[in-house]
């Protein structure tokens, strides 16, 4: 039983950290997901904690045993790690089969039981008949279960998972994101996902760490993720969202375009200036002023799109700030129709990055 | 699927291995390559009885002897040049880029010209056009009915030789720019088209500006073989009279050697090699040679309409004079009674086969040295270049950058400056090699090191790290990885170096003749040996072996050495 801990882990090439004094502890039999864009250092996390690479500060623990720290690091063979690679990395010379025994015999188990064990793994993944075909003989579907069922076949106490899913089609990829959470649930390893597309990570994570230039911006639950973002950064990044900036009023409330609006989470400091996500379907649109409500800001349609389930508009406020709003597809207004729009106030999230 | 026995851990790595072999192959690589330079420069700034001088720079500088090799090495190498790419880039364009048929056949045949060693080439030449005997002289006597002594062709002369450089150079630049528009997308050009540039503005401002490098880079190499290479300019150039640079260093080792003059003449010779491949890397390195960007699309061929038959005789034309004839000659030479007379039935003979094999006793232990060396050399250079290969490319160790940039320095040691600079390490303590086959081994692993590294460099990125990364992870450590994974990834890389280490051995001649004693001929050496007692007959039965030789291997190992991969032959 292994939780994973990561204690200021950085990691510089020259005098750039990759990443940047990050701690973080993943409990046993969860599934983390490392979420951000390219170049955000996830990569490099994950590498550290399989033991690739050293880390020039800090350390990993898996349970109580020192894995990683600048003065020594327990090479990647033993740490009792499986991981699944971008590029599957399955072994081109070696048949399905030999690819998932490959750690078996490394165990040096008895062949016969390698033989069975292989056998009823590839039934598990539906690969039983494909057991003699060499990797370049596969689909992208198989072979990326064909390197599920390698890592897997090993019982290994963490499963680390880099970008699994960005070479698969776009319903693959859906079946996958549920084959992997139904394996995590099945064997309760303790899972690293790195990932940069956020319904990965939305359907797939028990916690979700936004990173940004080798740092978490925000660790926390998908709906906290969501629903709370902290940062710009983590607003902009998971889904839509609108961002506002406007001076202080006082501890709620900021003025924007005119209107003062009431905000949720942090307290305001007096005087400084603050930033809103306001995420587009939380916008209610109305043609006609909206009286006696807080939170009203007036501007005009600058365009809008048809989507089927529902219309998508930018509205551009008195002040010039465009706004998307999510609205039903019923709610037809012109382009350059004046609007009014109301953001509920426990829709309003301060920002703090 | 029960939990109990996957459990156990995979065994403890054992003792990790990575320091001493970098010692080791530093170390190796030391002795291969800083310590022939040292010596080298330590003899020439020394005079005979070991004091610090000038002199021997100050002698080279004023004495006629060393001006006019010199000058004349500059002329040779500048035409040399200019010939190559007069032909090769019509070549190279008809046979990347246009509909000519039998593309494939002109391809193999350059290849063909590639791998003949030069020396070879220019004894096949003598046969052909030496002033009285010379076939082609015959031929054209006996045509025009001219008077005795009156000849069309002289071989031995400074045309002539440019001419025997060119026909064994030119390939190098075939490959480049070859190479270049077989990688430059159609697409490209289809866009300028679409933008409404018609054929000729597509080639003048995309085409041939993205060629460009490689045909400047091929010249600078043409340059560079022209002006190392020995062989040529010691069969043709010295009984012409006159001597090129590499001549002038090898006259020198003759009786009375003056190994300070030789290693002071080595110098000027090494510090232009290593600036002509400064610039070559310079041009090759900036934009245009490899294109960026998406899908490769295949490259769109031009229609030449009626030329097409007329361009590929233009090819064959051209083709006869490295190919066809001197190949012809050497058959003719090697079954006729009188090598200069054209072979019939009345004078056919088998007597120049049966004399090589079985009467001359040098070729039974220059045909074993030459095998020894070749396997020797191809193992021990395969693995080595193996390790340093892995070394760089998967960054294993500190270090790594010092150790590649020393597997690739040889490439700027001319062979006959490697073996002044040999010669001068093992002649004296504590490492008395010279007259052993060891001498002759070290010589041929660091001419061969360059390429086999570059060569295995390129086979492991094409083995994507994961791969070994999964093996790692999943309990294996770096060495199982590397007998795994790695190595059976690699076969055929390491057998295609392997032989190509193998052919380039056969050969080598400017080291060897450096290196050489009577006990350890090789064949390349016992060539040049009979040619110097006029034995061209035996010579060419030596020759044709030498052929079939390396044309077997060529063609086993399934790949051409230097035609797709970044591998350049050296000439001999």
């Amino acid at each position: 039983m292994a939780s994973v801990e990561l204690r200021g882990l950085t990691k510089r090439y020259g005098a750039s950290a990759v990443v940047d004094d990050i701690s973080l502890k993943i409990e046993h039999g969860m599934l983390v997901c490392l979420l951000g864009p390219s170049g955000c250092g996830k990569t490099t996390t994950l590498r550290l904690i399989a033991g690739f690479v050293e880390p020039s500060a800090g350390e990993i623990l898996v349970g109580d045993r020192l894995m990683s720290s600048p003065q020594r690091t327990v090479p990647p063979e033993r740490r009792n790690m499986s991981m699944i690679f971008q590029s599957y990395a399955l072994w081109p010379h070696m048949t399905v089969a030999e690819n998932v025994a490959y750690g078996l015999r490394l165990r040096r188990i008895e062949s016969g039981a390698i033989k069975e064990r292989v056998a009823n793994f590839l039934a598990a993944v539906r690969l039983g008949d494909l057991a003699n075909r060499y990797p370049g003989e596969l689909s992208g579907g198989q072979q990326q279960r064909v390197s599920l069922a390698r890592a897997l076949i090993v019982e290994p106490e963490t499963l680390l998972l880099d970008e699994p899913l960005s070479n698969l089609d776009a319903n693959l990829r859906e079946e996958m994101r549920f084959e992997v959470r139904r394996l995590h649930d099945q064997y309760r390893y303790t899972t690293v996902y790195v990932t940069h597309d956020q319904s990965e990570a939305m359907t797939t994570a028990d916690l979700i760490a936004v990173m940004n230039a080798g740092k978490i911006e925000q660790l926390g639950s998908p709906e906290e993720i969501y629903d709370k973002p902290r940062s710009e950064f983590v607003a902009r990044f998971i889904g839509a969202s609108n961002i506002l900036h406007g001076k202080n009023v006082d501890e709620a409330h900021i003025a924007f375009d005119g209107a003062k609006l009431r905000c949720s989470g942090a307290k305001l400091s007096s005087g400084g200036m603050t930033s809103l996500s306001v995420r587009p379907h939380d916008i209610r649109l109305s043609a006609a002023p909206i009286s006696g409500a807080e939170n009203v800001v007036s501007g005009k349609v600058i365009r809008q799109v048809f989507l089927g389930g529902h219309r998508d508009y930018v509205v551009e406020t008195a002040g010039g700030t465009p706004l998307r709003v999510v609205a039903p597809a019923e709610q037809n207004i012109a382009p350059e129709t004046a609007v009014w729009l109301h953001l509920p106030p426990e829709c309003c999230h301060v920002l703090v990055g | 699927m029960s939990a109990a026995s996957a459990k156990a851990r995979p065994r403890a790595a054992a003792i990790d291995l990575s320091w001493p072999i970098l010692l080791f192959v530093a170390a190796a690589l030391c002795v291969l390559i800083v310590l022939p330079v040292s010596w080298l420069v330590y003899y020439s700034f020394t005079d005979h009885a070991g004091a610090f001088t000038f002199g021997n720079f100050l002698r080279l500088a004023t004495d006629a002897t060393f001006i006019d090799p010199l000058v004349t090495t500059v002329i040779i190498a500048t035409s040399v040049g200019a010939i190559c790419c007069l032909v090769a880039a019509p070549m190279g364009w008809l046979v990347a880029r246009s509909d000519m048929p039998l593309k494939r056949t002109v391809r193999v045949l350059v290849m063909a010209s590639f791998v003949t060693p030069p020396f070879l080439g220019a004894i096949a030449w003598e046969l052909l056009a030496a002033p009285n005997s010379g076939l082609l002289n015959q031929l054209y006597s006996s045509l025009t009915g001219a008077a005795p002594g009156v000849h069309l062709f002289d071989i031995y002369s400074l045309t002539g030789l440019i001419f025997v450089i060119a026909c064994y150079t030119f390939p190098y630049v075939f490959v480049l720019v070859a190479n270049a528009l077989d990688r430059i997308p159609g697409d490209l050009e289809d866009a300028s088209s679409i933008l409404g540039g018609n054929a000729w503005t597509t080639a003048r401002r995309v085409t041939i500006p993205l060629v460009l490098p490689a045909l400047l880079a091929g010249a600078l190499v043409a340059f560079l073989q022209a002006m190392t290479l020995f062989g040529s300019p010691a069969i043709l150039a010295i009984p012409a009279g006159f001597h090129t640079m590499t001549t002038k260093i090898w006259s020198l080792f003759q009786y009375p050697p003056k190994p300070e003059l030789a290693a002071a003449a080595s110098l000027p010779l090494l510090v232009l090699t290593v600036l002509l491949l400064r610039a070559e890397a310079m041009i090759l390195g900036r934009r245009g040679y490899s294109v960026v960007g998406g899908r490769n699309s295949d490259p769109r061929l031009v229609r030449l309409g009626v030329l097409r038959w007329p361009a590929l005789i233009l090819c064959f034309m051209l083709l006869l004079n490295p190919v066809f004839l001197p190949y012809g000659a050497l058959f003719n030479a090697a079954f006729s009674r009188v090598p200069s007379q054209l072979l019939s039935l009345q004078n056919f003979t088998l007597h120049n086969v049966d004399f090589v094999l079985f009467e001359l006793s040098a070729t039974k232990l220059a045909l074993k040295n030459t095998f020894l060396l070749g396997v020797l050399a191809a193992t021990i250079g395969t693995a080595f270049a193996l390790v340093i290969a892995y070394m760089t490319a998967r960054k294993a160790i500190p270090g790594h950058r010092a150790l590649g940039f020393l597997a690739t320095a040889p490439v700027a040691i001319p062979g006959i400056v490697l073996g002044v600079g040999l010669f001068l390490s093992y002649t004296r303590p504590p490492f008395v090699l010279y007259g052993t086959l060891w001498i002759l081994l070290i010589a041929f692993i660091t001419i061969s090191l360059p390429s086999a590294y570059q060569q295995l460099q390129a086979a492991l990125r094409g083995v994507h790290p994961e791969l070994e990364d999964a093996s790692r992870i999943l309990g294996a450590t770096r060495l199982q990885t590397l007998g795994r994974i790695t190595a059976p990834l690699l076969r055929t890389g390491v057998i295609a170096t392997w032989c190509f280490i193998f052919v380039s051995v056969i050969r080598e001649l400017s080291a060897a003749i450096m290196l050489f004693t009577s006990e350890t001929k090789v064949i390349s050496v016992l060539i040049f040996d009979l040619n110097e007692s006029g034995d061209l007959a035996a010579i060419s039965v030596l020759g044709l072996m030498m052929l079939a030789i390396t044309f077997t291997i060529v063609i086993a190992a399934n790949r051409i050495p230097g035609f797709g991969g970044d591998v350049r032959l050296r000439n001999a």
